[in-house]
């Protein structure tokens, strides 16, 4: 493991590291549709993996390119803001997530 | 063209880009005639089934929800009938294609394009995998 992973990281590292990780996850699941298959990927389980921190910078990124990141945010804060009407909606959860993001102050 | 080592049996002339990438609907929701969704088990599925089953068992159950049933490995275009080609690797159902009534194949890969291909072994030996089952319905 990276030594740089085991000490705490400023917002400038946290975010060039989910940049990284989550072209590198875009890539690599260019062409999949089971959801699950996606989120098993070591990039996302990495971007899982930093936790909290991220959360602000995984809405940055849906707000610009939708894509099936309620997995790792559910798995992260351990909510589900999408009302069950919109669920498999992409563009509703997203939304859904953004608004809750906004609620909370995480996003501007 | 899509191709490389995702989908070595891609060849330019053996398949043809219908649409523009979206990640609004994968291909089950478009084997389902859904453009509106991403199907998955848990989420948005015909069937109760919890979030993290990924076999192609799953995917089965949808289908057969869905009034399709079981016919092998048949491909052949039949009159009246509609088919589904599912694939699977490892653990985890990958893809499904439906048969258009051309008898080629229509395929939504991911969250990227859509493609019509001639047969489903077209977009197989990849990141796909194989195909593991195919089945039908009466249109």
């Amino acid at each position: 493991m990276a030594a740089s992973t085991l000490q705490p990281q400023s917002s400038a590292d946290c975010r060039e590291r989910f940049n990284r990780l989550a072209a590198e996850w875009k890539e690599k699941s260019r062409f999949l549709s089971n959801t699950a298959q996606m989120a098993l990927l070591r990039p996302y389980q990495a971007i899982i993996g930093m936790g909290m921190p991220v959360v602000p910078l995984i809405l940055e990124e849906m707000e610009r390119e939708p894509d099936q990141w309620f997995w790792a945010l559910e798995s992260i804060t351990e909510e589900n803001p999408v009302r069950p009407e919109d669920a498999g909606n992409v563009r509703q959860m997203t939304k859904a997530w953004i608004d809750w993001g906004r609620q909370r102050g995480l996003m501007k | 063209m899509i191709g490389g080592p995702q989908f070595p049996r891609l060849t330019a002339h053996n398949h043809r880009v219908t649409s523009p990438a979206t990640p609004d609907y994968n291909c089950i929701a478009w084997c389902a005639g859904d453009t509106q969704h991403w199907w998955q088990p848990g989420v948005y599925w015909p069937v109760v089934a919890a979030a993290d089953d990924f076999g192609i068992g799953v995917v089965e159950q949808a289908f057969a929800e869905l009034g399709y049933a079981d016919c092998g490995h048949d491909i052949s275009l039949e009159a009246g009938h509609e088919k589904i080609a599912l694939f699977g690797s490892g653990a985890f159902y990958t893809h499904a294609a439906k048969q258009l009534p051309t008898g080629k194949w229509t395929s939504k890969l991911g969250r990227d394009v859509d493609i019509e291909h001639d047969a489903p072994d077209d977009v197989a030996g990849g990141v796909y995998g194989e195909v593991i089952q195919t089945m039908k319905r009466s249109t």
